[in-house]
């Protein structure tokens, strides 16, 4: 393939008008020079990228999930997918440009609003990379806030998640502790958890704001908001957390979406873009990028963040779902992601697996195999199911969504129960 | 238009509400969901009406610097949705993912020959995230070598990234400032070069399209003060089998995949910004890392000295598909994409210097910068603004901040020369009406489905989300 439209008769006139003979010309202070061409493959025609395209994904086997951890196989509605490839939405940029771009601000208002309504905060913003990044965002927007320096995470968040925070943190000089004291910029909790136990962290809440630190609540699962209570409701300062749910395919753990939501005092911390609606001259309503004082591009080393492209069509495939959803469609995927995993949990229970989820859970829940959960998942794999994460010990993760359905679950027990 | 907030209650279709019974406890579950309920029907045009008020690649030229804003071509989108890909969960057991740890192999190995590293990191989403881990890096390595070096060097000309980048990680900015040819300022580089400088990064062809001339020497001044050189790969799409940052020497470049390798840009995201590095810093990568063991590919996930994960999983995973679709098509012939990138650019720019002032007078890259000083105050932002009249998306405006009423131009190589005669012929068309017809100029747009909007009562007087209008501003009764 060639993606370039200029033929050789219109080179030689363009390069006429420069007043040169050749490109190399052009290019001849680029230095070093390469002597030689690169060695990738011989160009490839359409037909022959569809084919060897073809022929990777297939060496990718695809099963029945039984796990989440941060990756949820919800059902997509069709119409998410064909809104995502109107080109004016998936080939434009950063709206810098108001006047030309109402579409995508507008999209970024009505995401913006779907978050708020869902996590009770004041202000979301425009999206970031994903939850695990999100949440070390909040992380280095609590120690700019209140100029400490001490990182408190609860026990049961992501394993991936606290590897990313710490990352974060050793390159801002932030220290991880395992006390919440008056040194403390941040206490985080996840939930539900990473077991699936659903907490009511308003003890945790008051204890962090009792020494001046900002409470943070990250939501890796977020179709839960569906049933649980929004996170301001408990006192939360900043929600932070995963939008994948949310009409995004797994996709082998990207392009996901972050989301960040904050009480009003933080409005001015908040990294990444926001959107907000203002009028025209006309007095006509529309929407611009603002608070960029806030930003790399104009702020430079005093920004806070040095993020610019975040993950802005991904935040449009959430806005879409969560319409075509909507209240009716969210909670209803809700109950039977609930309901199925309450099912299976009850029947694994039922054949001598041991249930270690001290608290409700919602769609995830943590097991003791009765006999070494490799095998078990193996077995399982072998028939085409992914049957959960392996947390050593014996121990098994396992999710639902509304795509597990009543015959899988009743096919993964039996098969299992024919084992032991 | 109005909101999706703002529809009459409607049968939304989609598992609609069924009686399922949950036993949570009162003090966890919510009583109001506040989404509104909109038919299919309704949420389809809600949102195809938006794309029509929105501007693409896909629907005009969008010439704006620093963003290669290139043709994204549509097999790129189908092979990233076939199932073997799109429906793979991160977690599933390694001989169930042999053909995406194959793709990311490869993809590392493609890399590595365009830009002359050793090794490649696919975690990071963007560019400013493979900055991050870049100086990240450039922490751990002096930490590790007992090195305290807590500056980083950057040109006045560089992107807002760089700085905000190096003061995440704590590092003091020195900034150098531009000569009078465009470059980095040599005698002002050296004399800043102390012990403690870590790391100086630099773009490369610059922000104001120019290659830097002194580049082999900046590098090699750098690695004699012990300082790591950083490239920020933005405009990568100049160089393409022309030369390679690794052999320029740098030390580290990240890429933004949705620049020069045409994935799409998608309204401000996902992108990709994959960072390569040579070998004596490729243990401080993130893990896991994709190895090759004989025919099987495996995750190795040792730490060692590794500064950690980045990012969940393994990074926008469906933008390195598309990455690697494009390098497939392209192959051997990749140097003709920088070569004709660098062609329309000095093109656009033959057919524009008589007009608009040119700050530097020098071959450009694969973009250039042109001043409209001599229009006056605002006229750089006039200008874009009247160019949307005309069908065009403007070009980046008053960036770099070291050239005044600056316009930047990046035609990319996918526009056609009628594209191009078109353009610059408009832009001398609205240099004419500035003088004719200031007022019509400073009033633009015209055409577009707003005009100019009130920036400063958007920051004055946030309206950052739709209000349930019965609720009267009262969002918690609303939640609970």
């Amino acid at each position: 393939m060639d993606y370039i439209p200029i033929t050789d008769i219109e080179r030689n006139e363009m390069l006429k008008r420069i007043g040169i003979s050749s490109i190399d010309e052009l290019v001849k202070e680029f230095k070093p020079a390469l002597k030689r061409k690169l060695n990738l493959s011989i160009p490839k025609s359409e037909f022959e990228i569809m084919r060897h395209m073809q022929d990777l994904a297939k060496k990718n086997i695809i099963l029945k999930y039984f796990v989440g951890a941060g990756s949820y196989n919800h059902y997509i509605p069709s119409a998410v997918n064909h809104l995502l490839m109107r080109g004016e939405f998936s080939t434009g940029y950063t709206p810098y440009q108001a006047e030309m771009n109402q579409g995508t601000l507008q999209a970024i208002y009505e995401f913006q609003s779907f978050i708020c309504l869902l996590t009770g905060m004041d202000v979301a913003n425009a999206s970031l990379y994903d939850g695990a990044s999100a949440l070390s965002e909040a992380a280095l927007l609590s120690s700019s806030h209140n100029g400490r320096k001490r990182v408190f995470v609860q026990e049961g968040l992501h394993p991936q998640y606290s590897e990313v925070l710490k990352t974060y943190c050793d390159g801002a000089d932030l220290e991880l502790t395992n006390e919440i004291d008056d040194k403390t910029a941040c206490v985080i909790t996840q939930n539900p958890d990473f077991y699936g136990n659903i907490e009511n962290p308003w003890e945790l809440s008051e204890r962090a704001h009792k020494v001046g630190a900002l409470f943070i609540t990250c939501v890796v699962e977020p179709t839960s908001l569906a049933l649980l209570k929004a996170p301001a409701s408990y006192g939360t300062d900043i929600v932070v957390g995963e939008g994948q749910s949310f009409g995004i395919p797994i996709s082998f753990g990207g392009p996901y979406l972050g989301f960040i939501a904050v009480k009003d005092f933080l409005l001015k911390k908040i990294p990444g873009r926001i959107c907000g609606m203002t009028t025209d001259s006309k007095g006509n309503e529309g929407f611009v990028l603002t608070f960029q004082a806030r930003e790399q591009h104009i702020r430079r080393e005093r920004a806070t963040s040095n993020i610019t492209t975040n993950q802005g069509l991904m935040a449009l495939a959430a806005t879409i779902y969560l319409a075509l959803m909507g209240r009716s469609g969210l909670t209803t995927a809700a109950k039977l992601s609930y309901s199925r995993a309450h099912l299976l949990h009850d029947k694994l229970k039922n054949i001598g697996f041991e249930p270690l989820n001290k608290k409700p859970f919602y769609n995830e829940f943590l097991l003791r195999a009765p006999k070494p959960s490799d095998e078990i998942i193996s077995i399982l794999s072998e028939k085409g199911i992914l049957g959960g994460l392996e947390l050593g010990d014996d121990k098994i993760l396992i999710c639902c969504t509304e795509t597990n359905t009543i015959q899988d679950i009743e096919s993964y027990v039996s098969i299992i129960g024919e084992t032991l | 238009m109005k909101l999706i907030f703002e529809y009459d209650e409607q049968n939304s279709g989609h598992l609609s509400d069924e009686d399922i019974s949950i036993t949570l406890p009162k003090d966890l579950t919510r009583t109001n969901l506040p989404l509104p309920n909109v038919s299919e029907i309704d949420v389809i045009r809600h949102y195809t009406n938006l794309s029509k008020k929105n501007f693409g690649v896909d629907v005009g030229f969008y010439p704006l610097g620093s963003c290669t804003m290139k043709y994204n071509p549509k097999i790129n989108e189908d092979v990233a949705r076939l199932e073997g890909f799109r429906d793979l969960h991160p977690f599933s057991p390694m001989d169930c993912i042999q053909g995406s740890l194959q793709l990311m192999w490869e993809l590392e190995q493609q890399l590595k020959e365009i830009t002359g590293m050793d090794v490649f990191s696919l975690q990071p989403a963007a560019g400013a995230q493979g900055e991050l881990l870049g100086i990240m890096i450039s922490k751990a390595y002096f930490k590790e070598r007992n090195e305290k070096r807590t500056k980083a060097i950057i040109p006045d000309s560089a992107h807002g990234t760089n700085p905000a980048t190096a003061a995440m990680c704590k590092h003091d900015t020195i900034v150098i400032p531009s000569d009078s040819r465009g470059n980095m300022d040599l005698q002002k580089f050296k004399q800043s070069l102390s012990s403690d400088v870590a790391v100086v990064m630099l773009t490369n062809p610059n922000t104001l399209g120019l290659f830097e001339e002194n580049i082999l020497d900046i590098c090699d001044l750098a690695h004699k003060n012990g300082t790591l050189t950083y490239c920020d790969g933005a405009n990568m799409n100049a160089l393409f089998g022309i030369t390679r940052p690794g052999d320029q020497g740098f030390d580290m470049i990240h890429l933004n995949l949705h620049k020069s390798f045409s994935t799409p840009h998608g309204g401000g995201g996902p992108g990709a910004g994959v960072l390569g590095v040579k070998s004596f810093l490729s243990d401080y990568l993130p893990t896991p890392r994709v190895v090759k063991q004989e025919s099987k590919y495996i995750l190795n996930n040792t730490k060692g000295k590794s500064v950690g994960r980045i990012r969940s999983f393994y990074g926008n995973f469906g933008m390195l598909v598309r990455a690697y679709s494009y390098i497939l098509a392209w192959g051997t012939n990749i140097r003709k994409v920088s070569e004709y990138a660098v062609l329309n650019a000095n093109y656009l720019l033959t057919l524009l210097k008589d007009v608009y002032e040119l700050p530097y007078d020098r071959t450009c890259a694969h973009e250039f910068v042109i001043s409209s000083k001599k229009f006056g105050e605002k006229s750089a932002l006039n200008i874009a603004k009247r160019l949307m009249d005309y069908g065009f998306h403007p070009p980046t405006v008053y960036f770099p901040l070291i050239v005044n009423e600056a316009l930047m131009i990046e035609p990319t190589e996918t526009e056609s020369k009628e594209t191009l005669d078109k353009f610059a012929l408009t832009l001398r068309v609205i240099s004419d009406e500035i003088k004719e017809n200031p007022e019509l100029v400073r009033g633009a747009p015209y055409t577009t489905p707003i005009g100019r909007l009130d920036e400063v009562t958007a920051a004055r007087k946030p309206n950052l989300k739709w209000i349930h209008p019965q609720k009267n501003h009262d969002n918690e009764n609303l939640q609970i």
